[in-house]
């Protein structure tokens, strides 16, 4: 790959080309080097940002094959022919507890007043399940899958593959409907953003962010939360999954090993704590209520994760890193915050509110 | 220079050596852990040593650090593979110096030298990918069954030998250099503070906790509830005048309910994989917890055991210190227990990840007092149950603890293809 010799002092600030194995050369067979530019950079971040749904998926596939998750659809969606991954059982139960929490803030929502037509953005979906797991058939609901065409595409193709995905997703005469917009996020910010083609900004809205805004420039992830919130006056809701806790030791190396990799979590600095989340959830117009909790305390607690279910996961798999675990879950969170019923109704008795120990990010903050 | 010889170079430069002398080392090992009793003694001065979990970089920093076989002599308390990308170097290279220099370095046995745990964490992955068949790995199994289960360290001094080290900071200079029981030192030899006996109450309590700690450390990983990283500095064991550090245990994991004599452990049938329950699982498995009493592990394995059990345990049996690895602490040490236990950690960044020190820890020969011989009672029956009946705990032995990070990057040779979902993404 000697025809990209410029890589490192563009991408300058950062270490290891890492870049380079994973995007190819820039203009292949190209004798021109030099043209070699910033945008060439971006598109390979871009690629990379893309990518990290290859990791969501094969950790949900790792998590469903063990018995840690029940989902029918991860597999479909999962590309044919690729091995099953095999993840350390901390990955396993870190990708249970996230997808557990926010099933449940998703559920309680479509449950409070369930003939009420709602609707659900997700932003950066990638491969996710959740429309099939949880709507397809069963809620009045305008569901929306936002992400990058080269992770829509083949989304789509899977769909149209499968009978009982493509049959999910037609209209269904409940008023339910699917959306999937290959669209870049950074797109809404601009000064005439586009229309999402279907959204209404009449119904309460829940706009889901599951390890998508973090990897958008902080200014960048609030304008797009903007877009939402001043387009649907009425009642919106947001869920945010994403890490915490860059200043600790941990935090540093997480952000240093990600970044050899090319992956930047560009939000993580000012979203550093679980009240810096609550603030900014509060800040972005969910002013009636925020919550957050760190993915160790979902799991500790008996209203986030049942002792049945507790119990039922440990059984699965000798989990020796209870260190790490407890480092690595600490390091990630769920937030979320809302204005206006039903989530009022269906959120306020959550527990998310700030606990004691959360005093230790104020000392590093 | 013999094959032994040759296949330490070889193994030192992170190279495996080929199957065949894998299956020979491993029979000779096999040959000599098998004359070694399940609680195996060993004589001060010794350094020991914690989890190694494969980072083959970091453990030839170790010997940077702490000074390399045969100078120094080691106790590895267990955990050599899975985890890391190097299992395979790092535990070959520690049985090559062990067959090479048997009475300058001891292994025990860990949690993870189990053919169960190496399948789920990644050893039995890398001899196959290494090698092509799980042959190695079955060697290297056999190997397992045969380690000690623990080490009981005899004659460690009440007091530190002395060495000729500066202090990182040298306006700390003066602190006195007698009776001292613990020092701290970074990679560099550089003395980083000093403990004296004598301390206890809440005035050194403010001046440990102004410790300089190693630079990588950050306070809020690991609350240090009563002072300096790692240290139990609400300790009152100073005082006495015996001069004997007192019997030092040596374990994997910690204690378990079957077992309330180092006698009992002496009973067990040690030669097999290690069993999902009962003492030696315990022995491997179980974690110190501030609770009373035993309590059920997080884990699924062994026990949780309060300061109690460690108390009488240890007067029970003679022991001034109980000192295990197991579980990962970001500072690389962690006393508990008004110092009667202490977890050793010798994974700096552990699984290139967790930003945690590493530590090593020496005691020194019982040299302040020549003729003190030993008790009797050195290696069965060191506690027939006729106690002494002196009530106060024995004072521990002086404790010179070397924290070091991980090996810098470039020399670790990280595999091109880094492993994905370090992170959850
Ligand atoms: C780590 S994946 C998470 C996928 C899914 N939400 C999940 O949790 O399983 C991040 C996703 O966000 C998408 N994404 C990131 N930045 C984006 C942008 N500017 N526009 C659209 N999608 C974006 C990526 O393409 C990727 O699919």
């Amino acid at each position: 790959m000697s025809t990209i010799p410029h890589l490192n002092t563009l991408r300058s600030g950062r270490r290891g080309p890492r870049l380079r194995g994973r995007r190819g050369p820039p203009h292949a067979g190209s004798e021109d080097a030099g043209r070699f530019d910033e945008e060439d950079v971006e598109i390979g971040k871009d690629r990379i940002i893309q990518q990290t749904d290859q990791d969501a998926s094969s950790s949900r596939m790792s998590a469903v094959s063990l018995g840690y998750l029940d989902d029918p659809f991860a597999k479909t969606l999962f590309p044919a022919g690729e091995q099953v991954p095999k993840r350390y059982p901390i990955i396993n139960r870190g990708t249970y507890v996230r997808t557990k929490a926010i099933d449940k803030l998703v559920i309680r929502f479509l449950e409070t007043n369930p003939n009420e037509q709602k609707q659900i953005i997700s932003l950066g979906a990638g491969s996710d399940t959740r429309f099939f797991r949880l709507c397809a058939g069963k809620y009045k609901v305008r569901y929306h899958e936002l992400d990058f065409e080269s992770n829509v595409v083949p989304k789509r193709a899977a769909i149209r593959a499968s009978e009982e995905l493509s049959r999910m997703t037609l209209p269904s005469d409940n008023g339910s409907t699917y959306h999937l917009h290959a669209i870049d996020l950074r797109d809404l910010t601009n000064k005439s953003p586009p229309v999402l083609p279907g959204m209404s900004t009449e119904i309460p809205t829940l706009i889901l962010s599951e390890c998508c805004l973090c990897y958008l420039p902080p200014d960048t992830a609030s304008s797009v939360i903007q877009y939402f919130t001043m387009n649907i006056p009425g009642s919106i809701a947001m869920i945010l999954y994403e890490p915490i806790r860059p200043f600790d030791s941990f935090g540093k190396t997480m952000v240093s090993n990600l970044g050899s990799r090319g992956i930047e979590l560009r939000t993580l600095k000012r979203y550093y704590s679980l009240d810096a989340q609550r603030q900014r959830l509060r800040l972005s117009g969910f002013k009636e209520g925020q919550g957050a909790r760190d993915v160790y305390q979902l799991w500790e607690s008996d209203e986030w994760t049942s002792k049945d279910e507790r119990e039922r996961i440990e059984k699965l798999e000798w989990l020796d890193e209870i260190e790490e675990w407890k480092l690595l879950a600490s390091h990630y969170c769920v937030a979320w915050g809302w204005r206006g019923e039903p989530f009022e109704q269906a959120w306020k008795e959550v527990e998310g509110g700030r606990t004691p120990d959360e005093q230790r990010d104020d000392e590093v903050g | 220079m013999s094959d032994l010889d040759k296949a330490i170079a070889q193994l030192r430069a992170c190279r495996p050596i080929p199957e065949i002398q894998v299956r020979e080392l491993c029979y000779k090992a096999r040959e000599l852990l098998i004359e070694e009793g399940n609680v195996v003694s060993v004589d001060a001065p010794v350094t020991i040593c914690g989890d190694i979990h494969g980072q083959f970089h970091d453990l030839m920093e170790l010997f940077r650090v702490g000074g390399d076989v045969p100078d120094t002599n080691y106790l590895f308390m267990g955990d050599f593979v899975d985890r890391g990308f190097y299992s395979l170097e790092s535990f070959l290279l520690l049985l090559c110096l062990k067959v090479r220099y048997p009475d300058r370095i001891t292994l025990i046995r860990g949690n993870h030298e189990s053919r169960q745990i190496t399948t789920v964490y990644g050893f039995y992955d890398e001899c196959l990918r290494k090698y092509g068949s799980a042959n190695v790995w079955r060697y290297c199994c056999d190997v397992f069954d045969y380690l000690a289960l623990g080490a009981l360290v005899m004659g460690a001094g009440h007091d530190l030998a002395p060495i000729d080290a500066p202090f990182a900071d040298p306006s700390q200079s003066n602190t006195d250099a007698d009776d001292v029981e613990i020092e701290l030192l970074n990679s560099q030899g550089q003395i980083l503070s000093r403990f004296p006996r004598n301390r206890g109450g809440t005035q050194d309590t403010s001046q440990l906790s102004n410790t300089p700690s190693s630079p990588s450390q950050t306070k809020e990983q690991t609350p240090s509830r009563n002072g300096a990283p790692g240290t139990g500095a609400t300790s009152t064991s100073g005082g006495s005048a015996n001069n004997s550090g007192g019997a030092v245990l040596c374990v994997h994991g910690g204690l378990s309910p079957l077992i309330d004599s180092i006698d009992k452990i002496r009973l067990l049938d040690r030669k097999q994989e290690v069993p999902h329950e009962g003492a030696m699982c315990d022995l491997l498995w179980s974690d110190p917890d501030e609770i009373d009493g035993w309590g059920l592990s997080p884990r699924g394995a062994g026990f949780l055991f309060g300061a109690d059990i460690v108390d009488c345990f240890n007067r029970k049996n003679d022991l001034s210190l109980i000192c295990r690895a197991h579980q990962l602490v970001m500072e690389g040490f962690k006393e508990m227990f008004s110092s009667t236990i202490v977890t050793v950690w010798s994974a700096p960044n552990y699984c290139y990840r967790c930003g945690n020190v590493a530590a090593i820890l020496e005691l020194s020969e019982d040299g302040a007092n020549a003729g003190y011989a030993p008790r009797s009672n050195g290696d069965m029956n060191r506690s027939n149950g006729v106690q002494s009946e002196k009530e106060d705990k024995r004072p521990g032995p002086g404790r010179r603890y070397r924290v070091f990070d991980a090996a810098p990057q470039d020399s670790r040779g990280m595999p091109a293809k880094k492993p994905v979902a370090d992170y959850f993404l």
